[in-house]
């Protein structure tokens, strides 16, 4: 058996863990994979109202859904449910003042997330991918920093990379911490930057090869429409296609070490001068001038470089961007038809601030809009699973049968081929049913390798069924649906099938 | 009485059921579908050609591999085509690349047919639109709306003891109004229907036989869930050990068998019901022109698909063959690849879906598809 010095170190690690483990208490922060600590002892205070309050429809769309306990903690943060959403609101919005041992914890075996771009080349594809995704699922279950998780699967998709392409099997690990993660909750133009700078985008929609080094030579147009259609401005955001080839000339010479030519500095981006367009252009009317003939190479680099930072200048703070992206976020937070009062607020703010996505998503949850649609949302299928899990505060360590779920209900965290990412809205998952009935009956009779559902547990956490009914659901459940539950004489997984429960 | 209606799909009755067979390993097209006529194959393959007095005569040019002789029957009857000197650009002759590039539909992320599931026009796709018969999802599906790996038929249904749990969904679905309620009662409706399948045994058409191995036992799984209509859109089958470098017959000879009778079988099997389905055989690389001395054959580039179903026009062998003199073949020796694999499957889902956007699913390829439907 091949061992590489990595998994040594990591063995050796392990050993010297084990070794404490005999004599000294473990600190926390060593702990592998514990079991999220109870919310305090049940049994705990629920929804009372007969529809979502402001505090369950919080949970329902700042979070990836309640676990036991998470009502009583957050209505308690403030005097009354405008108080407690406001203050909850506040802990969200400043992630990094949150501790999430658990998550931190259970992160701590995937040793590749932490790696820089080069070394990610050391490790075999599939368990790069392996690692990222359950990372991903692991985050999105045991993490306090919701908000910030529920962020990060959104700009997932707004910057979308399926790294089945190129190098971006060993390049996507990196995009995830140093795009994504980096900036969740950041500002949009430094995301924006980082995103056009990461190896793997390069990878993702060709910039590594858009390149002018000759005059005859035609400039890859992949990553410059992607950056207006989907990244920037939108489709309809008053770009043409003169503007698209005006952008990927800007952008030409930039370009990443890949594996198809050396093994030196793999995954490293670079500028080259000599393969940049350097005649003038034209960008949504703004004239980026030429690079005179004259100058030395040094100072074309500097010229040549700058020109990414103006374009995205131009772009990322456009009105065009702004409402683009305030629509994406009504879409996720408020409805699949965003409604138009909301989009205009919040791009408002989006401008206003130059792209601070703490101060535009808060202008977003002031709306009315917001707090006032409430339960009209269809969970994707990521969101189902992992609320169900959160829910029903199932242990796991995000093993492949999980995994297999969202395959099947074609959600698997970097598996969408196409730079437009998963659809938010509902139609396109109404055939996942199935398999989100089939989950709630495997999950709860304990069919998923390597998740563990406890039920004894869960019910200690609720006074009564109609306490669990309103934990699940976020509000008290309908005749029907008490009913139906006794019925059924088995009620977690009708509650986790029911229609009441696909909703957020 | 009307024809059942697919469920848990949303496109109506118009379903058309797509098979994929990938050959893993190389498949040797050359004794497949051998060139009978061409001097160069038996100057090439002393001892391990195709017999001309052995094979199944096809066109006068080109034989079948007696074990294939199965499918005599769809050839003669027009339902099979086969294009010869079919492969990708791929010149790695790496088993891993050549898949990858062939599943993907080119150095694009995503699977081909993952990507024509995700872009039909007036998506819906349904829980079984995509079912991959093996141990896990083929890169070919990657992405698709949905692809279930299949085991058992048990896996689709809640289970006997889940029965109250379904009775009250039925309830609650039954008072949801929208989108959801629509879906979930289509839902039921598909979980009664995989529950009756599952309460019978299974009695294939025509006097079929599957054999027990796994690829027949996959084939019979296909069939029987196409003609129950459960929405079943793309199916996925791999029958895998073609690099066959040395002794080539002991390696081929018993997949080729297992090839010919399963597909043998699903054809009469599916009678009619093989007009809205179409079953394409693919293979990442052919093989050396060559043999070597251990009576095998190297990678190679062109090889050979079959495609069978519902408008072929069969009964020919296509694509321009290339001939085997020496002075063709592609360095180090190799059949030449003359039609690219994207102009076979093209032809193929345009059939399947004729408002399909196949720039989108083979992009960066300048498609002339196949005239296998004319």
């Amino acid at each position: 058996m091949n061992f590489t010095r990595r998994q040594f170190l990591h063995a050796g690690g392990v050993t010297a863990l084990a070794a404490t483990t005999a004599c000294d208490a473990i600190p926390e922060a060593l702990l592998i994979g514990r079991r999220v600590p109870p919310r305090g002892e049940g049994p705990f205070q629920v929804p009372t109202g007969e529809t979502t309050d402001l505090v369950a429809h919080a949970l329902n769309r700042l979070t990836f859904g309640p676990r036991p306990g998470d009502y009583e903690r957050v209505r308690r943060l403030g005097a009354d449910e405008d108080a407690a959403f406001a203050a909850f609101l506040d802990e969200q919005l400043n992630p990094s003042a949150i501790n999430y041992p658990a998550a931190e914890n259970a992160l701590r075996r995937f040793e590749t997330l932490g790696e820089p771009p080069g070394e990610l080349f050391e490790y075999q594809e599939k368990l790069l991918l392996t690692e990222l995704t359950r990372g991903t699922l692991l985050r999105a279950v045991l993490s306090e920093r919701q908000l910030y998780e529920v962020m990060v699967h959104f700009w997932s998709d707004h910057f979308n990379i399926d790294p089945s392409k190129g190098d971006c099997k060993w390049l996507k690990t990196a995009d995830d911490r140093d795009v994504i993660r980096a900036h969740a909750l950041g500002r949009f133009p430094e995301m924006l930057r980082a995103s056009a700078l990461s190896p793997a985008m390069l990878w993702y929609l060709d910039g590594r090869v858009n390149r002018r080094a000759k005059s005859a030579d035609k400039p890859n147009e992949n990553y410059g429409r992607e950056l207006l259609e989907l990244h920037t401005l939108g489709v309809h955001g008053g770009y043409s296609q003169k503007d698209v080839m005006e952008v990927a000339r800007c952008l030409t010479g930039w370009t990443v070490r890949g594996t198809n030519q050396s093994k030196h500095s793999l995954g490293k981006v670079e500028f080259n001068p000599d393969q940049h367009d350097k005649d003038a252009k034209e960008v949504l009317g703004k004239i980026i001038p030429a690079i005179p003939a004259g100058v030395k190479r040094e100072e074309a680099e500097i010229l040549g470089r700058n020109e990414l930072d103006q374009v995205l200048e131009i772009v990322g703070l456009h009105s065009a961007t702004a409402k683009h992206i305030a629509t994406k976020l009504c879409r996720r937070f408020i409805a699949d038809e965003p409604p138009a009062a909301a989009v205009t607020a919040v791009a408002d703010v989006f401008l206003r601030t130059r792209g601070d996505l703490g101060s535009t998503l808060r202008a977003l949850f002031a709306t009315t809009e917001f707090r006032t649609t409430r339960a009209n949302k269809f969970k994707r299928p990521f969101h189902f699973i992992v609320s169900a899990l959160r829910a029903t505060d199932t242990a796991t360590d995000a093993p492949p049968a999980l995994m297999e779920f969202l395959v099947r209900m074609g959600h698997a965290p970097f598996h969408y081929p196409t730079p437009d990412g998963y659809p938010e809205a509902a139609a396109p998952w109404m055939g996942t049913l199935l398999w989100r009935w089939n989950f709630a009956v495997a999950l709860t009779d304990g069919k998923i390798h390597g998740v563990k559902f406890e039920d004894a547990a869960l019910r200690k956490c609720f006074r009564g069924d109609d306490e669990l009914f309103a934990h699940f659901l976020g509000r008290k459940p309908t005749a029907e649906e008490t009913a139906g539950g006794k019925a059924s004489g088995a009620l977690v997984p009708l509650l986790l099938a029911s229609p009441g429960f696909q909703k957020c | 009485m009307a024809a059942p209606k697919t469920l848990i799909t949303g496109n109506g009755d118009s379903a058309h059921a797509l098979v994929v067979v990938f050959l893993r390993g190389g498949a040797d097209g050359l004794s497949l579908v051998a060139p009978l006529q061409d001097d160069g194959y038996y100057r090439a393959r002393p001892r391990i050609a195709v017999r001309q007095a052995e094979a199944v005569k096809l066109d006068g040019f080109f034989g079948l591999n007696p074990l294939l002789k199965d499918l005599a029957p769809a050839y003669t009857e027009g339902a099979l085509a086969i294009v010869h000197a079919v492969g990708s650009e791929d010149s790695t002759r790496s088993h891993f690349e050549a898949q990858d590039l062939m599943e993907h539909g080119g150095e694009v992320a995503g699977g081909w047919l993952g990507r024509f599931l995700r872009y039909r026009p007036n998506l819906s796709a349904g829980a079984l639109s995509a079912i991959a018969f093996g141990r896990a999802v083929p890169e070919c599906l990657r992405g698709a709306p949905a692809a279930t790996v299949l085991r058992s038929l048990d896996e689709f249904s809640l289970g006997t003891k889940a029965a109250p749990i379904q009775k009250e969904l039925e309830s609650l679905y039954q008072r949801e109004g929208g989108l959801l309620g629509a879906a979930g009662r289509d839902t039921l409706d598909a979980l009664r229907r995989i529950e009756r399948l599952r309460a019978t045994a299974y009695q294939p058409a025509g006097g079929a036989e599957y054999a027990k191995d796994d690829f027949g036992q996959g084939m019979q799984q296909v069939a029987r869930l196409i003609k129950a209509r459960v929405g079943m859109e793309a199916a996925s089958i791999d029958l895998g050990g073609w690099d066959s470098h040395l002794n080539q017959g002991t390696i081929m000879d018993p997949l080729m068998a297992r090839l010919g009778r399963g597909l043998g079988a699903f054809y009469r099997d599916m009678g009619a019901a093989m007009d809205s389905t179409t079953v394409v055989v693919m293979t990442e690389f052919g093989r050396r022109v060559t043999e070597n001395s251990a009576f095998g054959t190297d990678h190679g580039r062109g090889s050979v698909m079959f495609v069978v179903g519902g408008g072929v026009k069969g009964g020919r062998v296509l694509g321009d063959w290339p001939t085997l003199k020496p002075e063709i073949l592609e360095d180090p020796g190799d059949l030449p690849v003359t039609t690219n694999y994207r102009n076979v499957l093209a032809a193929v889902l345009k059939r399947h879906s004729p408002d399909a956007d196949l720039a989108r699913v083979f992009p960066e390829f300048k498609l002339e598809p196949m005239p296998l439907y004319g």
